[in-house]
């Protein structure tokens, strides 16, 4: 490892890019370095409706873990009725609830934390749509597959990508403010477009580098003003609710202010909880929010719904590695769109910057492993070069790259001045809940959106697609929602299913002591033992 | 065991059921008719649909009535919560039940048999036709049409699916084609049942005991149980054990083998709590009664009646208070509304449950709810309100605690 003022020393030399034998074919760089590929990491799922399917082992872990509650629990619990229940009010589930809420449906949202307090808000780089000229679906729709490894389905990105357009037009009426082109006017001028890693087309756009706080901010003031939605934060989901045909009737929600259980029942179910980061898969840091701990997955899983490559998940390329208290923070792609290159303690580049994510994340991870790496205060990363990047485009970094410049500030430097250590960080579920192009799942009355559902990303994902995701498919699993709802109401509604997974259980020799969701990180310190006694045994 | 096991399992296919020893039963049946009631009588067979009335009493009571158009009902209606036991042999060894069928109409001389089936599932339905259709012009069937002295027609009707359509009344009113309205007895159907002929409404587990009662003898049945009680019972064991199913066991086993043996105990190891049995609509066995005999003087002697033989086993984790409400909210569902104390108190039984469960109840309601149970009990023409009395009672009754939380919130 290099130390961190000779790494300054060899850039300031401007070292040439190394020759090209010492760069490796995408295969080997992925499997010898990506962390999914790393021995050990998986394991196969010994129950459920993926039995079998490789995972990683934390995320296993609670996967195969017992409920929370049981039916006990529930008695006397005051019940609520709604007809559309969305768990998670991040982009995704505001979007849905949105939609469902304007078809006619009483929805109910139900959040962990606050409403907007997810991912999306830290979506920076941008949203994709093929808007411009020269770019089509079709291109959308091959850049999405190939950087999914040929994983995705192709019957979900074609819907995803032709979605894109009106997805636009959509955020705008609901009052999104995008990047214009430089001259146009106030009304009427061109979307700003930039090319994103993996796309052959200039397709992202974006409101500064703070595209998903602007589209989190229209959508909850639109959930807000709107009459038939329901809000409540703080609010997690401890389990599912079924119906005697092994539907989905809702679910148990933890009132963690009143300290009681809730019992929302509704004729659909739609689960939009994000993803994983807070496993902290193999150790790696994360870029993800406090509340990113699969409860939806674990949830979907426990009452049948199938997962799909659950063993893929992305590493963004350039996490903050130093100083540690921002360990994992995003610095976004917007850097590298703009022009920023990465470079080792070598000062040489070694990748071609823009590439797929996992392809950049690999090649960090390999620079540091084969000992070329950057080190500091114990810490190791490469060079985020933002001093040439300000030299070649005086005034970027206070225009246009917001965000980083904030986040050099509070790591108390100036960005224009000295590179960022980097190195990848926990970013992205690439799979997840199985859906079909509607967003409901294998379960009656079950649907799921956004970073939680599988099967529009294969092993990869695009930047840019992810805020699309949450749109389209928000739009698309809200609208299916509100065309499920039962006119009936659900007799005999309640935690039927868990005997059966408890059988699973034990004819799979697995402990039945072991509790999921998780609910909130381990370090959070928060105790939920007084009201769920059986949280105390986590998984 | 007898009814469950493999080798008659065989579907539609009617050779396969002869050539596995089945219609010997039918066949010994042939030879002397006169015997047969006597032999069911010492066999100790008893209506295994949940009555346990004796079944050569309700054989007696068809043959005494005269001729012609007698019918024989074999009621598989079976919509009960927690049972699951008819379904079975009409979609696995439907052949059994025929047989035992024709083997009624020849003890009670009746020429239409009908085969009254649920409509749930369609593929038992249809598997019960093509059993069914192996019999027309089959020579065992025109064996029996002789002895009865006039042609015997075997139908396959579909129920409304209703729960009510099960009562033996009811029953009639839908063969006949008319809603499944419960009327008052008597008249009995072994009078007066469809079209107004003397009618044997027997379940489907009774008749296809009674082909092997024919073929071995009473005293090999009588043997087959355990204590006084004779030959076998299918038990559909559900709820909170490790393995639920279905379970033929001897007439007479304690609660606690097939709880813990046979059912290999409860879920998670918890502890055990209770037993919905029959119904769900008679009083709960507690851990108390884990070795009383599971017969029906055995449950009856501890206050509580065997019914179908469904045993929902309840661990420490369920809630008594949510069952019960389920179960009631079931019986509500399912009255037909004819009886104003069964259509209103099983609503208004359903409703303060369902307010209790859902912690907005108030301790007046508790008292409401004892009022009721002790009110209505032989209200209906029929037993469903009894039934929805006699569970809400012994819930209260033996976990008021579970009541008294919820109501406190």
């Amino acid at each position: 490892m290099i130390p961190w003022d000779q790494a300054l020393a060899n850039r300031a030399a401007r070292a040439p890019a190394p020759p090209a034998a010492a760069s490796l074919p995408k295969d080997s760089l992925l499997a010898g370095f990506h962390p999914d590929h790393a021995p050990g990491a998986m394991e196969p799922l010994r129950i459920g409706a993926s039995a079998g399917q490789n995972c990683p082992a934390a995320l296993a872990a609670l996967l195969h873990a017992n409920a929370l509650v049981e039916d006990l629990d529930i008695a006397g619990a005051p019940v609520l009725d709604a007809e559309v229940l969305v768990i998670g009010a991040g982009g995704a589930g505001c979007v849905a609830a949105l939609t469902a809420a304007r078809a006619g449906a009483r929805v109910l949202l139900a959040t962990k934390l606050r409403m907007g307090d997810g991912n999306t808000v830290m979506a920076e780089g941008g949203i994709q749509a093929a808007v411009g000229a020269e770019d089509s679906l079709q291109r959308h729709f091959d850049d999405t597959l190939r950087a999914g490894h040929f994983r995705a389905d192709r019957a979900l990105v074609a819907a995803l990508v032709s979605d894109g357009p009106e997805a636009i037009r959509w955020l705008i009426r609901e009052g999104m403010e995008f990047d214009l082109e430089d001259g146009a006017a106030r009304i009427g001028g061109h979307l700003f477009r930039k090319k994103p890693g993996g796309a052959t087309a200039a397709r992202l756009l974006s409101h500064r580098d703070y595209t998903g706080l602007e589209m989190m901010r229209v959508l909850r003031e639109a959930v807000l003003l709107t009459p038939g939605i329901t809000v409540l934060e703080r609010h997690p989901a401890v389990e599912l609710l079924t119906d005697p045909h092994g539907g989905c009737a809702g679910a148990v929600l933890l009132d963690l202010e009143a300290r009681r259980l809730v019992l929302a029942r509704s004729g659909a179910t739609l689960i939009a909880t994000g993803g994983a980061g807070r496993l902290h898969l193999s150790g790696f840091p994360t870029s993800n929010h406090y509340g990113a701990t699969a409860d939806g997955l674990v949830l979907a899983y426990r009452l049948g719904a199938a997962l799909r490559e659950i063993e893929s998940f992305q590493y963004h390329p350039t996490g903050i590695a130093w100083p540690p208290h921002l360990t994992g923070t995003l610095i976004s792609e917007a850097a590298r769109a703009a022009g920023g290159v990465l470079l080792n303690g070598l000062g040489q580049r070694f990748v071609e910057e823009l590439g797929p994510r996992d392809v950049v994340a690999a090649a960090i991870l390999r620079e540091i492993a084969e000992g070329r790496g950057v080190a500091r205060d114990g810490c190791a990363g490469v060079l985020l070069d933002t001093p040439g990047l300000e030299e070649a485009q005086p005034g970027i970094l206070g225009k246009r790259l917001v965000t980083l410049t904030h986040l050099a500030h509070r790591a108390g430097f100036d960005p224009a001045q000295q590179p960022f250590l980097i190195r990848p960080t926990l970013h992205y579920q690439n799979g997840g809940i199985a859906i079909d192009a509607a967003g409901r799942t294998g379960v009656p009355g079950l649907l799921c959106a956004g970073e939680a559902s599988g099967g529009l990303h294969g092993a990869n994902r695009l930047m840019g697609n992810a805020l699309l995701e949450c749109v389209a498919f928000g739009r698309r699993a809200g609208a299916a929602a509100a065309e499920a709802l039962r006119q009936d109401r659900p007799r005999g509604v309640g935690v039927a299913h868990l005997a059966a997974w408890e059988r699973g259980l034990v004819a799979a020799g697995l402990p039945l002591d072991r509790r999921a969701p998780m609910l909130f990180p381990g370090y959070g310190n928060v105790d939920l033992g007084a009201v769920l006694p059986r949280a105390r045994v986590a998984a | 065991m007898i009814l469950t096991a493999p080798g008659l399992r065989v579907g539609a296919d009617l050779g396969a059921h002869l050539a596995a020893g089945g219609g010997a039963g039918l066949a010994a049946a042939l030879r002397d008719p006169a015997a047969i009631i006597p032999v069911i009588e010492a066999a100790g067979l008893r209506g295994l649909g949940g009555a346990g009335f004796p079944t050569h009493r309700k054989w007696g009571a068809v043959a005494a009535q005269p001729g012609p158009g007698k019918w024989v009902l074999c009621n598989g209606n079976e919509d009960e919560p927690g049972t699951f036991k008819d379904r079975f042999l009409l979609a696995e060894t439907p052949h059994q039940v025929i047989e035992g069928a024709l083997l009624a109409a020849l003890a009670v001389r009746a020429a239409h048999v009908a085969l009254y089936v649920n409509p749930r599932e369609a593929a038992t339905v249809a598997t019960l036709r093509d059993a069914a259709a192996c019999w027309s012009g089959h020579p065992l069937l025109a064996e029996v049409a002789r002895a009865v002295g006039e042609p015997v027609a075997i139908a396959v009707v579909e129920s409304s699916g209703l729960y009510i359509g099960g009562e033996e009344t009811a029953a009639v009113a839908s063969v006949e084609g008319r809603f499944p309205f419960p009327s008052l007895k008597p008249p009995f159907p072994a009078e007066a049942g469809v079209h107004g002929r003397p009618t044997l409404v027997n379940n489907v587990e009774t008749l296809a005991q009674a082909g092997h009662i024919l073929a071995h003898g009473a005293d090999w049945y009588r043997a087959l149980g355990r204590g006084g009680a004779a030959g076998t019972k299918l038990f559909s064991l559900s709820g909170d054990v490790l393995r639920p199913g279905l379970h033929e066991l001897p007439m007479g086993t304690t609660l606690r083998e097939l709880v813990f043996d046979h059912g290999g105990g409860i879920l998670g190891g918890r502890a055990f709590k209770a037993v919905f049995t029959g119904g769900p609509s008679n009083t709960l066995l507690t851990a108390a009664d884990l070795d009383a005999p599971m017969d029906f003087d055995g449950l009856r002697a501890r206050g509580s009646r065997l019914g179908t033989g469904a045993m929902i086993v309840v661990g420490e984790g369920t809630s008594i208070l949510r069952k019960t409400a389920e179960y009631v909210a079931f019986f509500a569902a399912s009255s037909c509304g004819q009886c104003p104390p069964c259509k209103i108190g099983t609503f208004q039984v359903a409703r303060l449950l369902e307010r209790i469960e859902a912690g907005t109840g108030r301790p007046g309601d508790l008292a409401a709810l004892r009022n009721l149970a002790a009110l209505l009990p032989g209200s209906g023409r029929c037993g469903l309100v009894d039934g929805a009395a006699t569970v809400l009672a012994s819930s209260l009754r033996t976990f008021p605690e579970e009541y008294a939380r919820a109501v406190r919130g």
